[in-house]
């Protein structure tokens, strides 16, 4: 086989599902539709992803999906929780049918939606290598050609004849994946398995995965939710949405439209009528605003991107202070990044404005809220506006090969400095 | 449309996953290219169900020696239940041999979804493969508890002259293949069934335990009064006791007639079994 050859081509797949309790109930409806079948009593009331007049127990895990895959691709495949990824890797793992629509494919494939499948806790991690190998669809003369590679690979000489109950998780997740990195299929499926094991083995099973779909030209098809891994990894991606196909193509436009799409919360809040804002006696909200200055044209913020938070409020006083703002930026976690103030000063009965930025190069990825207090007198406070602003920050990175989660609770971008002392 | 077409036959597609099934499919052919694993399987069962116990596979012997002694004791001494004058020890072995033969065979593929869910739900391989492994496991057991039968039979044909040997006794695999059949073929209509509704399951595991007693497991055919006995033959695995007893020990005549109609039960549950569970084994896991 070479090159630009449609390896695996999915027609129109759509999923089905019915929600709800399977009980007395569904044992009624069971007879009833028995009872229609066989003695054809209403029409045709097939199943059919078309017809969207959806009642509240059935759902459409995925609608109308084609694609084509070309020899040695690695697709990725994004979307969010429920997007139909993990269903539309189980129809092509044959773990469960489509409801409508084919999928024709060439060569072997693998599926790997979880490591160490059919692991047996009181057998040896000699007996597990055997027995999870060729669950997986390896044949044993396979697992004995590669037997010492997948030993070395794991890491586990020493304990390879222990009951793997006895194991740690690191060693059990490690040589579930040395298994799994020994397949040899032409089309391999792989989802969200990176999340485990620690971040050394975990750049090790990137690279494993680079070197089998570059050098042996291997078909990847991968889920994850780390944009990162994803767009080093693989050369095209699949965006999923509501079981739907939005886009596929090659994996930079796909990553930058979906990241996109995520980041679409409101960056600006307005509030026209004094009367209905948030506020009190003193103070009235009337605008709150992220304002992005995106470093590129993906429009999309990342770490590099600075950010200007404004805020417009009217100030109706009923004594004469000093009013001073203060702002603190929290992670969804709740912890607190930074908290900055300003000059504690008078002002007039009327509309205020403030602002502040936050330089580029300060933020590591994640989720962001913004909290604003108003403070009397540098004393007290006479109103605290919590997460009244929301954004994410996504991840950038050049020229390194680390695609695991960058630790740390900001991302300054200074360098470690290294020099030639003596040679 | 036309060109596409073109394009598809040259392409030679090796695979295709679709809605649609076959209702002659039985997924033998797909069970062959599993051999390795059905084995792998058997190997897995037969190490893991003796780790960590000190004597290890005798318990395989043990249990059968206890389950005789009980009925010896109940049935043999405290009931005086007739065994048709054949040695007690043998009578009684000879029914639970057979007796838990069945009821592992049936009991392990009735769950084959429901304990192997968490392996379904992740890797694809014929569902088929874990209950014929099931009674590869299960048949290694019973040719060891067969070989303590034969020692014991032995004894008594060498040290008190009892019974002969006959060509009738080529007829024992046959009814090991039976019996397994039986259980399978039953045991895979249950298991599509109680994937669903986990009523059929406890209904079904009633019905087991009522079974030993529709059944010449400790008690011998002769004593059902006649007006029951074509209803008690229909079960095939009366003939297939009966029949094994007979071979040994010669004292009731083969009854060849029950005999076949039990081969005609169990091959047609098995063809059933085969086909609804190829029909179903996917469609099962999107409500277990």
């Amino acid at each position: 086989m070479n090159m630009n050859n449609v390896i695996l081509k999915a027609e129109n797949i759509s999923k089905y599902y019915k929600l709800g309790v399977i009980g007395t109930r569904s044992f009624k409806e069971d007879l009833q539709g028995f009872w229609k079948k066989a003695f054809r009593i209403s029409g045709n009331e097939k199943i059919n992803p078309n017809n969207t007049n959806n009642s509240s127990n059935e759902l459409w895990a995925l609608k109308d999906i084609s694609f084509e895959i070309m020899q040695g691709d690695v697709v990725g495949f994004v979307g969010k929780n429920g997007a139909g990824k993990s269903t539309l890797l189980k129809i092509l793992s044959r773990i469960t049918l489509p409801t409508t629509g084919t999928i024709k494919g060439m060569g072997r494939i693998a599926s790997l939606l979880e490591v160490g499948t059919g692991f047996h806790a009181e057998l040896t991690g000699r007996e597990n290598i055997f027995l999870n190998g060729q669950i997986l669809g390896m044949h044993k003369k396979e697992i004995l050609l590669k037997f010492d590679e997948i030993v070395a690979f794991s890491g586990i000489e020493r304990f390879l004849d222990t009951p793997v109950k006895r194991y740690s998780s690191g060693m059990y997740v490690r040589l579930a994946f040395a298994i799994a990195a020994h397949l040899d299929p032409e089309i391999l499926i792989v989802d969200e398995v990176l999340a485990v094991g620690d971040s050394d083995f975990q750049k090790k099973c990137l690279g494993k995965m680079k070197q089998v779909s570059a050098e042996e030209g291997k078909t990847v098809l991968f889920v994850s939710h780390n944009s990162q891994a994803l767009k080093n990894l693989c050369n095209k991606a699949i965006h999923l949405e509501k079981g739907r196909l939005i886009e596929f193509g090659s994996t930079q436009d796909i990553i930058t439209n979906y990241l996109k799409n995520e980041q679409d919360q409101p960056l600006k809040k307005v509030y026209d009528d004094p009367d209905e804002a948030p506020g009190n006696s003193n103070i009235r909200i009337k605008k709150l605003e992220v304002i992005p200055k995106y470093v590129d044209n993906s429009k999309i913020i990342d770490i590099r991107t600075p950010l200007t938070i404004q805020f417009e409020f009217w100030y109706l006083p009923s004594e004469n202070i000093d009013l001073g703002v203060s702002m603190s930026l929290n992670t969804v976690m709740g912890d607190c990044i930074f908290d900055v103030d300003s000059i504690a000063q008078p002002f007039q009965k009327g509309l205020v404005k403030g602002q502040c930025t936050i330089p580029g190069n300060l933020l590591n990825n994640g989720s962001y809220t913004i909290s604003l207090i108003f403070i009397r007198n540098t004393s007290s406070a006479i109103f605290e506006l919590e997460e009244c602003l929301s954004f994410d920050v996504e991840d950038f990175r050049e020229n390194t090969a680390w695609y695991g989660d960058w630790p740390g609770a900001i991302r300054p971008k200074f360098k470690v400095l290294l020099e030639q002392e003596d040679l | 449309m036309d060109t596409e077409e073109k394009e598809d036959i040259k392409l030679n597609w090796q695979w295709e996953i679709s809605p649609a099934k076959s209702w002659f499919k039985m997924g033998l052919i797909d069970l062959y290219a599993y051999r390795g694993l059905i084995l792998r399987f058997v190997r897995r069962d037969l190490i893991a169900s003796y780790q960590q116990t000190i004597i290890g596979p005798i318990w395989i012997f043990l249990q059968p020696l206890f389950t005789t002694l009980i009925y010896l004791i109940v049935f043999g001494n405290f009931a005086k239940v007739s065994t048709d004058d054949t040695p007690k020890i043998l009578f009684y072995m000879s029914g639970t041999i057979i007796w838990t033969f069945f009821f592992d065979n049936i009991s392990g593929t009735m769950y084959t979804f429901i304990t192997n869910a968490h392996i379904f739900n992740k890797v694809y391989f014929p569902r088929l493969v874990v209950p014929v492994s099931n009674i590869i496991t299960q048949s290694v057991r019973l040719s060891i508890q067969l070989v303590l039968f034969i020692i014991i039979f032995l004894y008594y044909y060498i040290f008190f002259d009892k019974f002969q040997l006959s060509i009738s006794l080529l007829l024992i695999p046959f009814l090991i293949l039976l019996t397994a059949t039986f259980a399978l073929g039953s045991g895979l209509l249950i298991a599509v069934f109680t994937a669903r509704y986990r009523d059929i399951d406890t209904f079904f595991q009633y019905i087991l335990r009522l079974g030993m007693f529709i059944t010449p497991v400790v008690f011998p055919s002769t004593i059902v009064p006649q007006k029951y006995q074509f209803l008690f033959w229909l079960n095939p695995l009366t003939p297939i006791i009966e029949t094994f007893r007979s071979v040994f020990f010669h004292q009731n005549a083969i009854q060849y007639n029950y005999l076949l109609i039990a081969t005609a039960e169990a091959i047609i549950l098995l063809i059933l079994g085969l086909i609804l569970f190829k029909r179903r084994e996917v469609e099962v896991m999107d409500i277990i």
